[in-house]
């Protein structure tokens, strides 16, 4: 139920603020590129940076959940 | 676009589909096709480019008819540029020489959007130097800037400019050699694993360096739940945009080079050569370039610049220095700055020079096809190889003299304190070097328009002419 409103609630604001800007794509930006300056750009960006640790930390808590990140498997997809 | 570039589309510029880089009769062109002109026309009819030119900071640009240049393929405009005398890649460069790059690309991009342009990426490519004045080069990177967008070459930026200067500055590792082994930088996430903890209390280490490495991990890693739809719509206000790039400029201006690369900084009053013997030297380097009046002249072991400056002094157009030493690049920079020189310095390990990279090999010429002067110094430079790096005198001279058709080769003989320095350690097993074999070698390809002893322990300066079709 919690995780259904923080996603809904990120949501939201992603549609609410994020306006149709596209990069242009003449150069891949990178995801911790984007992610920095969404955090950088306001509160909406940071909701989405948010977001993104809040499923690490509910694996805490969740019984049979097992971290991935182990060290090793940076960037190797 | 060097003397040695061969006439056609450049090699290297392939990325960008807006056009393309054209050297033709000695003269450089940028083609530009119909879509890549959807934007650049705003650009050109704004005058930007033309505006950023007049400042020093954005090589001059001219529209001609594309028969100028023989309608080339997919050109529906076509522009000359400079043709600039020697081209150099970011990883030949000293710190300083990278930092002010870095400012410069900064300054460009601030200026751009205060007009309401922006740039499509931050390469540290599209710099070169003009003597010791950094300047873009790339015109079609401008296009108009859309309102909210993230800035796109945020991650090049980082990894181009900011973590090799870092590496340098808080960790203290000069980062030419993996520069050039990567090509297109430095990663992040390495820099954040290298870079002291203390360090990372730095604002702008902590948030362009420890923090987007961390984001990038834990997005790609696939332990976070990442937003690639929210990713794609990111926006980054304006005003956001201009205080990164700011704060980053500031910082960035701040960063020194590490300790173990300025100790030289008094070399030029500080070396072990007789006074007399230099002023010989320049004597003699002088009366070359005035007669030979060289538009490039190579300075391979150039030091702290001392016989670059006294060449252009005597006339030479411009200079490119050679040196293995960090310091020493650092302060011929500093000192080429200080008088605003046409001479730039270059790191070069001339058992190990750069080499043909990139795509296919074309993308960045090494230094054998780009290193082709008019005129050639080669002083205090040969036992550092010959008997250094145990190359034989007959493959080194012969190296030495396809760089320039006229140049001077001081020979340093095995009684010379320098040299004895070089075998204190190790056998000597260097029996064919002497002057007999140096003379000789040189005589069965060039004149030797003159042989002056400079020293009582036996240098020579050699100055030689190539004799036409022993090129």
């Amino acid at each position: 139920m919690k995780r259904l409103l923080i996603f809904a609630i990120a949501l939201i604001a992603v549609t609410l603020v994020f306006q149709t800007s596209p990069a242009q794509a003449y150069l891949d930006p990178g995801t911790g590129s984007i992610l920095l300056q969404m955090l950088l750009g306001g509160v909406a960006g940071g909701l989405v940076v948010f977001k993104l640790y809040w499923t690490r930390i509910k694996g805490w808590f969740s019984p049979g959940a097992k971290s991935s990140d182990d060290g090793q498997g940076a960037g190797d997809t | 676009m060097t003397a040695a570039t061969k006439s056609g589309i450049d090699p290297g510029s392939f990325r960008d589909p807006a056009g393309q880089v054209l050297h033709l009769d000695n003269k450089v062109f940028r083609t530009v096709t119909d879509h890549g002109w959807t934007t650049f026309s705003r650009v050109w009819e704004q005058d930007l480019i033309a505006d950023l030119a007049a400042e020093g900071m954005v090589l001059p640009l001219q529209r001609v008819n594309p028969e100028a240049a023989g309608n080339p393929e997919n050109t529906a405009h076509l522009f000359e540029t400079e043709k600039l005398p020697f081209i150099s890649w970011p990883f030949e460069w000293s710190f300083s020489m990278l930092k002010s790059a870095a400012l410069l690309h900064l300054d460009v991009h601030l200026k751009a959007l205060a007009r309401d342009f922006t740039l499509s990426d931050a390469s540290a490519y599209n710099i070169q130097f003009r003597g010791a004045r950094p300047v873009f080069i790339d015109h079609l990177s401008f296009r108009p800037y859309v309102d909210g967008e993230i800035w796109a070459g945020h991650l090049q930026f980082c990894e181009q400019f900011i973590n090799p200067l870092v590496l340098a500055a808080k960790a203290g590792v000069m980062p030419n050699a993996w520069y050039r082994g990567t090509q297109e930088g430095l990663p992040t996430a390495d820099i954040s694993r290298l870079i002291p903890l203390r360090h990372k209390f730095s604002w702008s280490v902590f948030m362009h360096i420890f923090l987007q490495a961390r984001l990038d991990r834990t997005a790609v890693s696939g332990s976070g739940d990442v937003d690639t739809g929210a990713m794609s719509k990111a926006r980054l206000p304006k005003s956001s945009l201009v205080n990164m790039l700011k704060g980053l400029r500031s910082w960035i201006a701040g960063l020194q080079p590490p300790s173990g690369a300025t100790v030289w900084q008094n070399y030029a009053g500080d070396n072990s050569y007789a006074s007399s013997e230099a002023s010989e030297k320049v004597r003699l380097v002088g009366e070359m370039v005035a007669e030979v009046k060289p538009g490039l002249l190579l300075d391979l072991g150039c030091n702290s610049g001392d016989y670059s400056f006294a060449a252009l002094e005597a006339g030479a157009g411009q200079v490119v220095g050679f040196d293995v030493d960090f310091g020493a690049l650092e302060a011929a920079f500093a000192r080429s700055q200080a008088r605003d020189l046409k001479f730039f310095p270059l790191y070069f390990d001339a058992a190990n020079p750069s080499p043909d990279q990139g795509w296919a090999q074309g993308e960045r010429i090494g230094f054998a096809a780009r290193a082709k002067g008019d005129a050639l110094l080669a002083l205090a430079f040969i036992h550092h190889l010959a008997i250094g790096k145990n190359i034989p005198l007959l493959r080194l001279l012969n190296w030495l003299m396809d760089r320039a058709p006229e140049g001077i080769i001081e020979f340093v003989p095995k009684e010379d304190p320098m040299v004895q320095r070089l075998l204190v350690l190790r056998e000597d097993i260097f029996d064919s070097y002497s002057f007999e074999t140096f003379i000789t070698v040189i005589g069965s390809r060039a004149d030797i328009v003159s042989d002056v002893q400079i020293s009582e322990s036996g240098r020579r300066l050699v100055r030689y002419s190539r004799r036409l079709g022993a090129d």
